[in-house]
């Protein structure tokens, strides 16, 4: 197991001014303290609901927003805040699918285009070669080459997505950010384009950091699983362990929040309380003890230590000390 | 008792090319006192369906047949004016964004208020008093401060709430919610079908709930009518939709249905293909091209909804699987 | 696996907006009496059945007849010709104003809006700084102050080098009005495009175009102004309607096109003076300073219209 990225403290901060005149300035953490290493080979998923940071995440690995803090390891340098010209050789290795398939492509380009400008840009083919090998993309991902000379109005959601992953894949990647890439799609398309990514992992050993807010497609999907809250990371764990056995009460409610497919599912399930806090005046200590039921005086005051309760499952809890077992039953 | 009645439905869309059908013949009942599920994928003619029952259909798109009948009276044949009327007493209506469907410059409880007045007569004060009644019915805290924020300063979930609680203010027979959740976090999507659930049994009134999510519908409705390119393919009992599906179409989108519970299977079963087009459905069974049962006699007739045997109010538009009775 | 394929025929977002255009009969109509301005200004000297110079004064101030189908004026010329070469005057001050003033506009409006930063804010602080000087009076200031030392230096010019450039006054004529007019026009076509570039900046596309490793050069010209271009094409077509208007304006005031050179607007100035006596004298220039204009708006709301489709998918 060789670590393909090794993030360090990667954190996100926007200043913003507020009032009439701009004259109140905050600051909007929408990342703290990201610290993971992503394995070669694998699927890494986050998942949180909105404002938990997940997005900004891929974003800030790839530096397509700039980090305000932390490292990025990557071949051995540290990527996080290189300047677009310094950045341009690791692009091609480190890649992107968005979520919204109606404008990920555009509209003035064919799909031809599209698939040939980072052939061309990076010089992967010789010039005689760039149609053959938009033909092989779009074989790839499951489409007959007769769509080089369609534009994106002519395609399907999931065809467009199918067309974004492709492009993704022209500059033979290594890793790639999912970010909700399949949220946008109908139920039975995520399931051909789910597939499809994992087709493509498994054919050129592709790494994918997944970003999702769909539990149960994650759980499908992921080798480990990170859930966010409110621009943290809770809990980090194989998916297996995570979803048999969660421990931070925020991954808890979470999976008791996601509906069973089965009408006679038990109806009485935990219910968190009120709504994620704003990340421009998020609480302090444990960001979530405002809507935990474990929460305690200590919660309050002290931002919990990133451990390792049980070999490889990290979790961020002061009452969370090993599986089923926490240091206080219910609030004191 | 069967308080709406549609039969037959057909919606076109005006195209430039001519008329596109993208509702194809609908028949679906609700019952007094019933909670219906409607899923169905993007296009499927879901919410066109219900939108056409309160004259919200959009430009260029038209009821051209059919009849939906509610209280004696057939909704496709009622003036502008009388649709009004429906709208805001008889049937209540919640839309998917809660972030834009409320007018951002009125305070909340004065837009409560404001159909309150309109619709039922009430004084001011009468309807400030019911605005305030109707937030705390919908579970907002502290509803008399609530009733004079401005929209923006609620929460997505919140906000979700006022709407609800403006679906409910002409204290409607039906109350149909398209897509209220999908907007919505997980854990608030969760609060909110708790709401209406809750809501449904206290103020005794049907619901009609539109949703893509089937795992979603599985605890909120008794009965369930899947939608698939503007036809009804299968509408049975919630029971029988999650034990026995018998639709193809049905039985691939709770296959392809990815789950917390059961084995975490890498590969899901997916259909291959994308649903058809307004305007250029496939001649007979209008999923045949992509399902795995189709015979030839598929592509040729459209098929009726038919009894499950056994069953009468588990209906099936397959006769390939009814016959085969699997 | 099968491949998923396609049988349609293909369809570009430009064709489909062309197709959109020929349905709105107003838009078409616009089209037509564009094309003929252009036909006419083009082909000007070939249609008109007089020179619009030549002067017959047994014939002055006739009413409209088988020989002058618009009469003639104060000077016995003939009304149609003189329209005929005002709209070559119209029509090359449109095109070139607006040239002019596009290319200002969208070269500083992109680059303020997809750069930002110092650049961004001297761009706006420069667009408000121009649009806040009263129009009219920058060109009469211009005009004013430049006139004559360019005239004199032509006249020095054709002294020396006895080349008949220098002495047509027309050129002098309309570098002048081009400029100035240019300079009052641009600031709003800067506007439109930053604040286009802006949006389209958001867009994910723009987004896999810079994680795809893209210089921003090619970001700007493939991804950005492609996408921008839509309402500008709404506004240049509106633009040219304000120009010819404008330069119709200017020439009124006599601050334009100095006559003999023909332009509506003067046309319409001498019509002025005699309009109760000799009615054809104005209303022949008025209508088709009209028509024109109109047409252009006609065409303005089609492209709009067939641009931004809206009720359809």
């Amino acid at each position: 197991m060789t670590a393909l990225l090794e993030i360090r403290g990667l954190a996100k901060r926007y200043d913003i001014r507020l009032g009439a005149f701009g004259e109140k300035q905050a600051v909007v953490r929408a990342l703290d303290d990201f610290s993971v290493d992503v394995v070669e080979g694998e699927t890494l998923s986050l998942v949180g609901e909105s404002g938990c940071g997940k997005s900004t995440t891929g974003f800030a690995i790839l530096n397509l927003q700039r980090p305000s803090a932390g490292s990025v390891r990557y071949k051995g340098q540290d990527i996080a805040g290189l300047d677009e010209d310094a950045m341009r050789p690791f692009r091609r290795d480190l890649q992107i699918v968005f979520q919204d398939p109606y404008s990920t492509l555009n509209p003035r380009m064919t799909i031809g285009e599209a698939l040939a400008e980072p052939i061309r840009f990076h010089g992967l083919a010789p010039k005689g070669e760039v149609p053959a090998r938009v033909a092989r993309l779009l074989e790839d991902v499951g489409m007959t080459p007769r769509f080089a000379n369609r534009y994106p109005h002519e395609l399907s959601g999931g065809q467009r997505q199918r067309v974004a992953i492709a492009r993704a894949l022209a500059c033979q990647p290594r890793f790639i950010v999912c970010d909700e890439a399949i949220s946008a799609l109908d139920v039975s398309v995520q399931a051909q384009i789910l597939n499809l990514l994992l087709d493509l992992q498994e054919k050129y050993g592709l790494t994918y950091l997944f970003i999702a807010h769909d539990l149960a497609v994650v759980r499908h999907i992921s080798d480990r699983v990170g859930v966010m809250y409110l621009g943290r990371l809770a809990e980090l764990a194989p998916s297996q362990a995570l979803f048999a056995e969660p421990l931070h009460p925020y991954t808890r409610a979470l999976l008791s929040a996601v509906p069973e497919p089965n009408p006679r599912a038990p109806r009485n399930r935990q219910r968190l309380v009120g709504e994620v806090p704003s990340p421009l005046n998020p609480p302090t200590g444990c960001r979530f003890h405002p809507r935990c039921p474990l929460a305690r005086d200590i919660c309050k005051t002290t931002v919990p230590d990133w451990r390792e309760v049980v070999p490889s499952h990290h979790v961020a809890c002061h009452a969370v000390t090993g599986p089923g077992r926490t240091n206080w039953e219910g609030p004191a | 008792m069967t308080l709406l009645d549609i039969k037959g439905l057909t919606i076109d869309i005006a195209r430039d090319t001519g008329p596109a059908r993208v509702v194809d013949g609908i028949d679906l009942a609700v019952m007094e006192g019933e909670s219906l599920g409607i899923v169905g994928e993007s296009g499927c003619g879901k919410s066109l369906t219900m939108l056409s029952l309160v004259g919200l259909l959009p430009n260029r798109i038209r009821a051209t047949g059919g009849q939906a009948l509610f209280g004696g009276r057939d909704l496709l044949k009622l003036s502008a004016k009388e649709l009004r009327k429906v709208r805001g007493s008889e049937i209540g209506f919640i839309f998917q964004d809660p972030m834009t469907s409320l007018n951002p410059v009125i305070r909340i409880g004065d837009q409560i208020a404001e159909a309150l007045i309109y619709q039922k007569g009430l004084t001011r004060a009468q309807a400030k008093d019911r605005a305030v009644e109707l937030l705390a019915l919908v579970g907002i805290p502290a509803p008399e401060e609530r009733a004079n924020a401005w929209p923006h300063e609620l929460s997505g979930g919140m906000r979700q709430r006022v709407m609800i609680a403006m679906g409910l203010a002409g204290n409607p027979k039906l109350l149909i919610a398209d897509e209220p959740t999908t907007a919505l976090d997980v854990t608030i999507q969760a609060q909110i079908v708790d709401l209406v659930r809750e809501l449904k049994d206290r103020l005794k009134m049907s619901v009609v709930w539109i949703t893509h999510d089937l795992a979603l519908i599985a605890g909120l409705a008794d009965r369930i009518a899947v939608l698939y390119a503007g036809t009804v393919v299968e509408d049975a009992p919630v029971d029988a939709i999650f034990d026995r599906p018998t639709h193809p179409y049905t039985r691939a989108l709770l296959g392809s249905l990815p789950t917390l519970a059961g084995a975490a299977m890498e590969r899901l079963p997916s259909i291959a293909g994308t649903p058809p087009e307004p305007g250029r459905r496939p001649p007979g069974c209008p999923f045949a091209p992509r399902c795995a049962f189709a015979l030839p006699s598929c592509r040729e007739a459209v098929p009726k909804l038919q009894s499950v045997p056994g069953n009468a109010r588990h209906k099936v538009a397959c006769p390939v699987m009814l016959e085969a009775n699997v | 696996m099968t491949m998923i394929d396609i049988e349609d025929k293909p369809s570009s977002l430009w064709r489909d907006a062309w197709r959109r255009l020929k349905r709105n009969k107003l838009a078409v109509a616009g089209l037509a009496i564009i094309a003929a301005l252009v036909i006419v200004s083009v082909f000007g000297p070939w249609l008109s059945p007089y020179d619009f110079l030549s002067q017959n004064l047994d014939l002055r101030n006739q009413p409209p007849s088988s020989q002058h189908w618009l009469g003639t004026d104060d000077l016995g010329r003939d009304v149609m010709s003189r329209l005929i070469y005002g709209a070559r005057t119209a029509f090359m001050v449109a095109v070139g104003v607006t040239i002019i003033a596009v290319l200002i506009g969208v070269i500083l409006g992109a680059i303020a809006g997809f750069y930002g930063g110092w650049f961004d804010r001297f761009v706006m602080w420069f667009t408000d700084i121009t649009m806040s000087v009263p129009q009219l009076l920058l060109v009469v200031v211009i005009n004013a102050s430049l006139k004559q030392p360019i005239s004199l230096w032509m006249e020095a010019r054709y002294m020396e080098t006895l080349n008949p450039i220098y002495r047509n006054t027309q050129i002098v004529d309309f570098v002048l009005v081009f400029g100035a007019m240019a300079l009052i026009t641009w600031p709003p076509y800067a506007r439109l495009v930053r604040a286009q570039v802006l949006s389209v900046r958001q867009r994910p596309y723009v987004t896999a175009a810079r994680a795809l490793g893209l210089t921003n050069r090619l970001i700007l010209t493939r991804y950005v102004l492609p996408n921008a271009m839509g309402p500008l094409i709404v506004a240049v077509s509106a633009g040219l309607g304000t120009a010819m208007v404008l330069e119709s304006a200017f020439s009124f005031l006599g601050v334009g096109v100095t006559p003999p050179t023909p332009s509506w607007g003067n046309m319409i100035s001498d019509g002025l003076r005699v309009w109760t006596n000799y009615p054809h004298l104005l209303a022949a220039p008025a209508a088709v300073l009209a028509v024109v204009t109109v047409a252009f708006n006609f065409l303005g709301d089609g492209l709009n219209d067939a641009l931004n489709p809206k009720g359809q998918k």
